[in-house]
């Protein structure tokens, strides 16, 4: 592990310190720690099983931790909401995807962009300034980001009736929308095509440079971690196995032996 | 005219009145919350008139003033926004069926309290309400105003911040808390505009029907106003509003349906007292045929483009 390194030139975004978490008597995360650097593509691999689902959602706050701390941006957020942890720049895509299936493609990013409206009921509903103002923004912010994802001509189409990929592409435009500094991306290329995964693989990397981005990503799919990731951390049975750059991670024993098992 | 009105005034300031309750069990299922708690707080609404009416204004005058009316709206509506609250946080808690058994029990906790309390008449209740108005019909005066402004109040939040944090939670709560939407409070002021609603309503109607018991907030009102938004359609609050309407007329067309001559009398029997068979066989009919009942946004859609492309 070559941890100190990086640390020395970067500044942490998330640090998770002897994060655990039990479901009963199964450890699903068993006392992980690892540091995650602004700008920095972070990828979370492992075989199944592993805890990287849950990992996510002891960042996202859907999920409490049976100990250990989270800090993000140096301040503790274990405490908090998942509303909370989302306003304070925190996005994230889910594995099985979640839109809101019966809201339009542009309604669901619309949605998302709850935190930068100040609007309440009354100003809202009379039309009151600076209602009818940020409601003509937001959806001008929204078209911006279906174009960015390829979706613009899909703006009206309720979004369970997208297919697989353009539902994917969208939950990634939602969670932009929050505008956030840390974007955690769950099996991005699940059921993906072998182009489609290496366009996303570009895209993932022209959003991270273009917003400002810290993106950490769940893939199992190993040459696009490898060849889109700054360094890598390998969850095997809720334990991390291993951290660094692809390069060393690729032949550090341990994982060869967890996903290969040992002969 | 002035007979069409003696005799079908009363049901169609019902028909208003209906169409408000509909609205008000809308509300808290915009956030996908299956509240039933409606017909309590528009029990409640009814005691706070009738109360205030006869007890604490005490007008000399042959009619009630309507200020006064308007007076006990807004107190109805402010005890019920609080008590929605109240009941709201810990009640919303609970999902889908469970919350509906909640506000079921709600209800009829409020309604037994009514029933043994002193000050709302116990089971008798509390009659001779002053009447504002000479004729039924001229309630309207006040149903149809409170009504557009509801309907307004609504076309509007369906499209703004609020109401799309109601959809949002509705479609996937978890999902909605993940986009810095916070769920509990949605869903409670969701729950809230419901209970501000039926108290409002509920202080007209103690004037309406000049009295008052413990048999206006029962569990049998709220699957009666559950019809009116089920098969009204409970995706547009055009849904409500129609189902308000036609359902609380469906009895007394039933009703002259069983006074037709000629008719078997165990017929004219059902016809006249099997409203909540009726009304029950609609939701089992309604649930499989129209999930999002009659009045869907996608037929309000299809007219308006319609319209829009003879212009």
């Amino acid at each position: 592990m070559d941890e100190e390194v990086d640390l020395k030139n970067n500044d942490p975004i998330l640090e998770a310190q002897q994060l655990t978490r039990r479901f009963g008597g199964l450890v699903a995360v068993n006392n992980v720690s690892f540091t995650v650097n602004k700008n920095e593509i972070f990828g979370l691999i492992g075989p199944n099983g592993a805890g990287k689902t849950t990992l996510f959602n002891l960042i996202t706050g859907l999920v409490q931790p049976s100990g250990g701390k989270l800090l993000y941006c140096s301040k503790e957020i274990i405490k908090l909401r998942p509303h909370q942890i989302a306003s304070q720049g925190i996005a994230r895509t889910f594995q099985n995807i979640r839109l809101f299936g019966e809201l339009t493609a542009i309604e669901n990013i619309i949605v998302a962009r709850h935190i930068h409206i100040n609007s309440n009921v009354f100003t809202g509903v009379l039309g009151l300034p600076p209602a009818p103002k940020e409601e003509q923004n937001n959806k001008q912010k929204a078209l911006e980001l279906l174009n960015l994802v390829g979706l613009s001509n899909r703006a009206t189409e309720k979004a369970h009736n997208l297919p697989y990929g353009d539902q994917r592409r969208l939950e990634i435009a939602r969670a932009l929308a929050l505008e956030p500094q840390l974007l955690l991306l769950d099996e991005p290329a699940a059921g993906m095509n072998p182009n489609e995964k290496q366009n996303l693989s570009k895209f993932i990397r022209q959003i991270t440079t273009d917003f400002d981005l810290t993106t950490i990503l769940i893939e199992h799919h190993v040459p696009l971690v490898m060849g889109l990731c700054d360094r890598i951390a390998v969850l095997d049975f809720g334990q991390l196995i291993a951290l660094g750059q692809p390069e060393k991670v690729r032949s550090d024993p341990a994982v060869i032996a967890a996903y290969l098992g040992v002969g | 005219m002035v007979g069409f009105f003696d005799t079908y005034g009363f049901l169609i300031v019902s028909m208003v009145i209906g169409a408000m309750l509909g609205l008000s069990l809308y509300l808290p299922l915009m956030a996908g919350q299956l509240s039933l708690a409606s017909p309590g707080f528009y029990a409640l609404g009814g005691y706070i008139a009738a109360i205030l009416s006869t007890q604490v204004f005490s007008a000399t005058q042959e009619l009630f003033p309507v200020p006064f009316l308007l007076l006990e709206m807004l107190v109805a509506g402010v005890v019920c926004g609080i008590l929605g609250v109240i009941v709201g946080i810990p009640a919303l808690r609970l999902r889908g069926i469970y919350l509906a058994i909640a506000t079921i029990a709600f209800v009829e906790i409020l309604r037994v309290v009514s029933l043994n309390l002193e000050i709302t008449g116990g089971a008798v209740g509390i009659f001779g309400i002053p009447q504002p108005f000479q004729t039924a019909i001229e309630y309207l005066w006040i149903a149809i105003p409170l009504l557009l402004v509801s309907m307004f109040f609504l076309y509007r939040l369906e499209k703004i911040r609020v109401g799309r944090a109601f959809a949002a939670i509705r479609e996937d709560e978890l999902a909605a808390d993940a986009m810095a939407i916070n769920p509990t409070y949605y869903k409670v002021l969701a729950f809230t505009l419901g209970a501000i609603l039926a108290g409002m309503v509920g202080a007209i109607s103690a004037h309406f029907l000049n009295t008052w018991n413990a048999r206006q907030g029962t569990f049998d009102a709220s699957i009666i106003y559950l019809t009116f938004v089920l098969i009204g359609g409970s995706r547009s609050f055009i849904g409500p509003v129609l189902g308000g309407m036609i359902f609380t007329a469906l009895p007394e067309v039933l009703r002259a349906i069983a006074d037709t001559a000629g008719l078997p009398t165990v017929l004219a029997q059902f016809f006249r007292d099997g409203r909540l068979i009726i009304f029950g066989l609609l939701i089992v009919i309604g649930t499989i045929f129209f999930p999002q009942g009659l009045v869907t946004p996608e037929l309000l859609k299809e007219r308006g483009i319609r319209s829009w492309m003879k212009r």
